[in-house]
């Protein structure tokens, strides 16, 4: 009902310059807008309707009479479930030129440097317009999501200088960190510019471990790219590929799974949650150097690995997820174990929790350390414990509930001090929902039925979305399908998509030395950004 | 204070004694194992294989060409098990699965894809130094892990050694912060493009003799990455390799079943 409300509201917003408006997936808005005039139709739903830009990417729909690139930009009504799509037909012959919409909405700046780096689709008046996925050594005027380019080719190398945001004044200086770093973490280059400790401006420069994934989903079975999305980023094995699945159930016609189902998909999540925060905790306490407690939650993240193990396999949870449900019943005769696995880790948790908690000298440096102020947050669009702590409450099981969420009750932590702190607090907290979650499941659970309905056929040339909340927040995935079963266009946006930029601000005016802490505190993913 | 003495008291030692040990868990994911007699030859598991892992290969002792798997392209997804209408393949618990050569893991001959980092000269040094690298290394080891492109799956297994559950540091294997101090490189990933220069000058950083170490599906064949534009088909395609981990990812014991026979001790 509600999605109608703001189908007839951008009809109407838009009703100058709309080609064609469609609702498709109960809840999605597709709009195409001619491309002259995009910008201001962006800017008009931005502004009248209460909405987050979510998603900006493009798509080759090129056949051999007639080319065109199409570019799409989505917003999430989070209050009232809803995705509006805005979409522009670029034809290819044309100059291949959209007008900017990053100055209006600042979070649009990194997906337009995408889009022109993997479609080379410039954007006028864009504040930045630096290479952001090639760094320097790809060749000029080739992109890789052009339908035209081959996903084997071998290219050049090449050498463009690659330059950095500088500030000068007397004792300012620059710091290169990685991209090889001192911990085993992912690669990832970082120039601060600090005068003596406190840090001004950091750069994250990313895209070290760029492999290519959306333009290996294309033209493949849906079944191989599902394996693709569970290898998109280590630790969020599952919840990306639910969010796959979810996208591609709604493409095989599917609108009912099994219950089973459902709770075993709350169930694995929320293992993967708890999994990731008790490892995000355990690094803060490494960061901090208090390693007691360290090995504390480093030891209860592994009970969860192991049963996770014991459960499906893999400890990452991979090879459980199809779309139409799951492989096989993998909760069955197993609840006993689940069950003893959460009552041990609940009573072990609160003690630890307990421990940090009553140390001053830990408290001290996590309190007011690397404060996201909540304007920059909402900005940017971060998501996930990054924006909860910095009182942007957006949950993706609660405004679009999947799996069987919408049956079971929890709460989302919410603060305001936008510190380390609170990020922490965010994660602790959510360890006890999800517990709680866990334990709700298996007692609504169904004790019998299927797991899994068969996908027949993938209707064609059809598209749809997936979203999951991921540990690290809001997953978007779009899905476009072709023929045959195969998948044309793979768009993946993770969360630490968004929470990076968020990151770089969060650290400014915090010594060079509380940087690790503070990236430690939103934990982003470098692969998961990447592809 | 209290609390944390009440809570080592309450957990003592949780150290795993691998490898002295075994461990024997039904439940670990290993290598695909083919049964022959059941198998009628219908080629399906080959055609569902998502990374071509599994091939048709000469077999002397059947005097026919089998199915076998490439262990260093599998990426353990279970899709051949799954789909075996015979039930011929299925996953068994053998995760020691690392191997100084290629070969050793695959049933078809290796092709490896380009070699421009002039990969020969350093397999040279790399051969006469093996030896002194056993005696030198036998009892501390410096490691310095490069991600060259993964999803940090394996990343995450190498962090679970220094836990309390896996400890390293028990076998004299110390993870260090600069590769100048390390005696190992441990490289999870396919070599992106934009880290095929970091981890080349990684490499050459670290003073000789030294070992390098593949970890995981990526590492060692490009795994499900494998032919993509913005990377290669795995290490030995620019740096020598002296072991080869499969797995996706490997369990943290494979990775130290590994380290220890890289440098002998098994």
């Amino acid at each position: 009902m509600v999605s109608e409300a703001i189908f007839e509201t951008i009809n109407r917003l838009l009703s100058n310059v709309l080609l064609d408006s469609k609702l498709l997936n109960e809840n999605e808005i597709y709009t195409e807008i001619l491309p002259g005039n995009i910008k201001p139709a962006c800017l008009n739903i931005y502004s009248n309707i209460d909405c987050v830009l979510i998603d900006l990417f493009g798509n080759d729909l090129s056949q051999s009479h007639s080319e065109k690139i199409i570019i799409y930009y989505t917003f999430s009504v989070r209050s009232s479930n809803t995705l509006i799509t805005l979409f522009t037909q670029v034809p290819k012959d044309d100059i291949l030129q959209l007008e900017s919409i990053s100055g209006e909405i600042p979070s649009a700046a990194l997906y337009e440097r995408e889009v022109q780096d993997m479609y080379g689709i410039s954007f006028l008046d864009i504040p930045d317009s630096r290479e952001l996925v090639h760094h320097g050594n790809f060749p000029l005027k080739v992109y890789p999501l052009r339908k035209a380019f081959k996903v084997n080719t071998r290219l050049d190398f090449e050498r463009r200088e690659q330059e950095f945001v500088s500030i000068s004044g007397t004792g300012v200086f620059e710091v290169p960190v990685g991209p090889v770093h001192a911990g085993i973490i992912e690669p990832g280059h970082f120039r601060f510019s600090v005068a003596g400790e406190p840090i001004i401006n950091l750069e994250a420069k990313l895209y070290y471990v760029h492999r290519g994934l959306e333009k290996l989903a294309e033209n493949q079975n849906f079944m191989r790219v599902l394996l693709l999305s569970e290898r998109i980023s280590g630790d969020e094995t599952y919840t990306n590929s639910l969010a796959y699945c979810q996208a591609v159930e709604k493409l095989g016609g599917i609108t009912y799974l099994s219950e089973r189902a459902l709770y075993t998909r709350v169930i694995f999540s929320e293992l993967e949650r708890i999994c990731a925060h008790l490892g995000d905790i355990s690094g803060l306490c490494v960061d901090t150097a208090y390693v007691f407690p360290a090995g504390q939650f480093a030891m209860m993240r592994r009970w969860i690995l192991i049963l996770c193990e014991q459960l499906t396999g893999s400890r990452f949870l991979r090879n459980t997820n199809k779309p139409g449900g799951l492989r096989r019943d993998f909760i069955r005769d197993n609840e006993k174990i689940i069950v003893e696995c959460m009552d041990k880790l609940e009573k072990e948790f609160k003690d630890s929790v307990n421990i940090i908690k009553n140390n001053g000298m830990f408290i001290d440096r996590v309190e007011h350390t690397g404060i996201l102020s909540r304007e920059i947050a909402a900005d940017l669009n971060a998501v996930g414990p990054g924006g909860r702590a910095s009182g942007i409450k957006t949950d993706v099981r609660k405004e679009f509930p999947y799996a069987a969420y919408g049956k079971l009750k929890f709460n989302i932590p919410e603060h305001f001090n936008c510190d380390v702190n609170c990020r922490m607090n965010v994660k602790v907290e959510e360890i006890s929902e999800s517990i709680s979650l866990i334990r709700q499941a298996l007692e609504k659970m169904p004790a019998e039925g299927p797991v899994h309905i068969e996908i027949e056929e993938l209707i064609p040339n059809a598209f749809a979305f997936g979203m999951t909340e991921s540990p690290r927040g809001e997953n978007v995935h779009f899905v476009m399908t072709g023929e045959n079963n195969t998948i044309l266009r793979y768009k993946v946006r993770t969360p630490s998509f968004c929470n990076w930029p968020a990151l770089c601000h969060a650290v400014k005016s915090n010594t060079l030395t509380d940087f690790p802490l503070i990236n430690k505190s939103f934990n982003l993913s470098y692969a998961g950004n990447d592809l | 204070m209290n609390n944390i003495i009440k809570k080592m008291l309450q957990h003592g030692t949780v150290t795993v004694d691998y490898p002295k040990k075994p461990i024997k868990s039904s439940f670990i994911t290993g290598a695909p194992e083919f049964d022959l007699k059941k198998c009628k030859r219908c080629m399906r598991c080959l055609n569902t294989c998502p990374t071509g892992a599994i091939v048709f290969a000469d077999n002397p002792s059947e005097k026919a060409k089998t199915p076998a798997v490439n262990l260093d392209e599998c990426i353990f997804c279970r899709f051949c098990e799954e789909n075996c209408s015979q039930g011929a393949v299925s996953l068994t618990s053998r995760f020691e699965l690392a191997q100084k050569n290629r070969e050793a893991l695959r049933a078809s001959p290796v092709y490896v894809q380009d070699n421009e980092a002039g990969g020969l000269e350093y397999e040279l040094i790399g051969k006469q130094l093996k030896e002194k690298v056993y005696s030198t290394f036998g009892k501390s080891l410096h490691i310095r892990e490069v991600d060259a492109g993964s999803c940090n799956g394996c990343d995450y297994e190498i962090n679970a050694l220094g836990s309390p559950y896996n400890d390293i540091e028990r076998f004299g294997i110390h993870f260090v912060a600069s590769p100048r101090h390390a005696d190992m490189l441990l490289v999870t990933g396919c070599v992106t493009r934009n880290m095929e220069e970091a981890l080349i000058k990684t490499y050459n950083a670290v003073p000789s003799p030294k070992l390098v170490v593949a970890v995981g599906a990526c590492a060692c064949s490009g795994g499900i990455f494998k032919d993509s534009y913005a990377g290669k088909n795995g290490i030995d395609s620019i740096l020598p390799v002296d072991v080869y981990i499969p797995g996706c990812p490997p369990r943290p014991q494979a990775i130290i079943y590994g380290i220890l026979k890289s440098i002998g001790r098994l």
